[in-house]
């Protein structure tokens, strides 16, 4: 058995790895880490989205654009991204949901989790999977990601209203948050990262709320026309 | 019969037609014995094609390596191990001066370097405390020599990957990226990548930002998830100038003399061993044939069962058709011919559930594949079951030869009875 031991682990370095799955943005150890986030967790439910297997499906993804307000990447955040959505359980009550989202950073990809409250749509809790970045030390502290603690998409959203009508509001809770100290090359990830909070978001309105921020949406493009206009 | 065949040109025909009629008789016995045959034989045949079919996807996997042989430092599988399993960054290295020794060998056709080293990701966990889990496999090469050695390998072409190239020897910020390793990081040419690599003897290590100038082809090899860069760069990186992993070579002639002979002239180094990529097949070859032993009889079992499941329904028929059988002989039914018309029954059943079954073994076969996978990563890519006509002929014709044997007894059985007291037995 002893001679085999070299050849086989030789023969798995050398051969073909596991092969990646789609792009998708799964939790590494998804037991582990929905009771980690949840230790009252009984049982959680997995549920695979895509917009191809949506009722107008196609036009919700157009719609991801604009709502996110930024272009989506062609090759990695493309309509057949499939999203996994952790639905997790006290008994038969619904507790809390997870999802995650890859967004490109500058070095590497960064996935994006956030567990929501299903009554509120409110962020419970902020974090990420994987950061590869100058400024992953400070994205990844405690105080920096404690202030997306109970915003929603309204916020957000809300947030495009104020930029266009009232810069620099009190009640913009988005424009609150502080950016950690970062160094010039940790700006972009830091951007990176908002957008994936706003893409993560989004999609759960999408898939799990049923469109509950639309009305907000519609405000703020409202407002951004009109700012516009009257710049005109 | 042959007596038989002169005077009724048609007599074989009769004894099909004749032996078709009886089996249609008692239709839900015989469907269900023809269905426990299928059954028998679709094990079967996907077996046949998971042996076959694993054998060539490992074939296709080692030739894809390009290389024949590898030289590496003693004991680095072991450390390959605890590189994969524990995380850790042990490889072992081999002195960079072997790669000059050996490569003025005559019985050389191609040889390249290779240096292997891990980058740790940063916390890829959501807790706090979340340790490095996750690793870029950094293999630095000479890409003149490597591509000789695996001439197949190409730059990605397409939206966002138009443009791609290869680095220069000793550009220290360019890498091309496998396609696994640049889907996995959403990267495409012209973007940065970072990389954290922990230089020898040093305990932290030290991002480092590349930009990616190509992306690779798929291969369906280790390389799909590996980041290349100049070999000289990495040997830097990871502080390792004077080192590398190992040494890819693909000998003029390659058979087990050659081999011996090229092991006994470089097993002189001490630091070194030399490894054939044949045993490595033939290591996993053998692993897995265990499983497939056990597999095998299992599939043994169930035509055995099968096979006796035939014997039971034939010899059934045969008893309740004693009367008849009697009256055939009293009219003049030769021994051999109701022997034949017996036999014949069982070849037929066991025929068209040969065939059944390995429809159903094709049709199935993307099932099996998905069932094995979903038990073992068994390493390789490419399909692992692979039902060939041969598999499938081999199958048909090993059911159709148990026929034979099994409907020996109830066709003696039969052809044996006294007609006067099978009809009074019968009646």
């Amino acid at each position: 058995m002893k001679h085999v031991i070299p050849y086989l682990v030789l023969a798995s370095l050398t051969l073909g790895q596991q092969l990646f799955g789609a792009i998708g943005c799964t939790l590494s150890n998804p037991a582990e880490d929905l009771k980690f986030l949840y230790p009252e967790m009984t049982s959680f439910k997995e549920e695979l989205n895509e917009f191809p297997r949506l009722k107008d499906g196609s036009s919700l993804f157009k719609g991801l654009k604009a709502r996110l307000g930024s272009d989506l990447d062609s090759i990695y955040e493309t309509y057949e991204t499939p999203y996994t959505v952790y639905i997790v359980f006290k008994g038969s009550a619904k507790i809390g949901i997870v999802h995650g989202v890859n967004v490109p950073g500058k070095g590497g990809v960064i996935q994006v989790f956030l567990s929501m409250d299903p009554a509120t749509a409110q962020i419970k809790s902020f974090f990420f999977q994987r950061l590869e970045s100058p400024a992953a030390r400070q994205l990844r502290t405690k105080e920096f990601r404690a202030q997306f603690t109970g915003l929603t998409l309204g916020d957000f959203y809300k947030h495009d209203y104020y930029a266009a009508v009232e810069p620099a509001a009190k009640a913009d809770r988005v424009a609150a948050i502080k950016p950690p100290a970062l160094e010039a090359t940790g700006l972009p990830d830091y951007q990176a990262s908002l957008r994936g909070v706003r893409k993560n978001l989004i999609l759960l309105d999408c898939f799990v709320f049923g469109g509950r921020f639309e009305p907000f949406f519609e405000r703020a493009l409202q407002a951004a026309g009109k700012a516009k206009v009257g710049k005109d | 019969m042959n007596q038989a065949m002169k005077t009724d040109p048609f007599i074989l025909r009769r004894y099909f037609a004749l032996a078709i009629k009886n089996l249609r008789r008692r239709l839900v016995r015989t469907s269900l014995t023809i269905a426990g045959v299928a059954l028998a034989v679709t094990v079967a045949v996907s077996l046949g094609g998971f042996m076959l079919g694993y054998r060539g996807a490992i074939d296709r996997s080692i030739n894809m390596l390009g290389f024949q042989v590898m030289i590496m430092a003693k004991g680095c599988p072991y450390e390959a191990a605890t590189m994969m399993l524990k995380g850790g960054t042990g490889l072992l290295y081999l002195p960079s001066d072997t790669y000059d020794k050996v490569k003025s060998d005559p019985e050389i056709e191609s040889i390249t370097p290779i240096f292997v080293g891990v980058a740790q990701k940063q916390g890829s966990g959501i807790r706090d405390d979340a340790g490095a889990t996750n690793f870029s496999v950094i293999s630095g090469i000479e890409v003149l020599s490597y591509k000789v050695m695996k001439p197949w390998i190409a730059l990605k072409s397409g939206p966002g990957y138009d443009g791609g190239r290869w680095f220069e020897a000793d550009s220290k910020t360019d890498v091309v990226l496998g396609f696994e390793a640049a889907e996995y990081e959403q990267r495409k040419v012209g973007d940065s990548f970072y990389a954290s690599i922990a230089p020898a003897g040093k305990p932290e290590p030290v991002m480092h930002e590349f930009k990616v100038v190509g992306v690779l082809e798929r291969t369906g090899t280790q390389d799909d998830g590996t980041v290349f860069m100049p070999i000289d760069v990495a040997r830097e990186y990871f502080g390792r100038p004077a080192q590398l992993t190992i040494l890819g070579i693909k000998l003029k002639q390659f058979n087990a003399v050659k081999m011996r002979e090229f092991e006994t002239r470089w097993l002189k180094l001490p630091e070194v061993q030399v490894v054939g990529l044949q045993q490595v097949k033939n290591t996993l070859v053998s692993l897995v044939a265990t499983a497939q032993t056990m597999i095998a009889a299992v599939a043994v079992i169930a035509i055995i069962v099968a096979l006796i499941g035939v014997i039971n329904t034939i010899l059934m028929s045969v008893y309740e058709r004693t009367a008849e059988i009697g009256i055939m002989k009293a009219l003049g039914a030769r021994r051999g011919s109701i022997f034949q018309l017996i036999w014949l029954e069982t070849v037929i059943i066991c025929l068209i559930g040969a065939l059944t079954g390995s429809i159903l073994a094709v049709v199935g076969s993307s099932l099996v594949e998905r069932a094995i996978r979903s038990i073992a990563d068994f390493g390789v890519s490419g399909s692992i079951v692979s039902i060939t006509p041969q598999v499938i002929m081999y199958a048909v014709s090993g059911a159709v030869a148990l026929g034979f044997f099994g409907g020996l007894y109830p066709a003696w059985r039969a052809s044996s009875m006294r007609p006067v007291g099978a009809i009074s037995k019968g009646v």
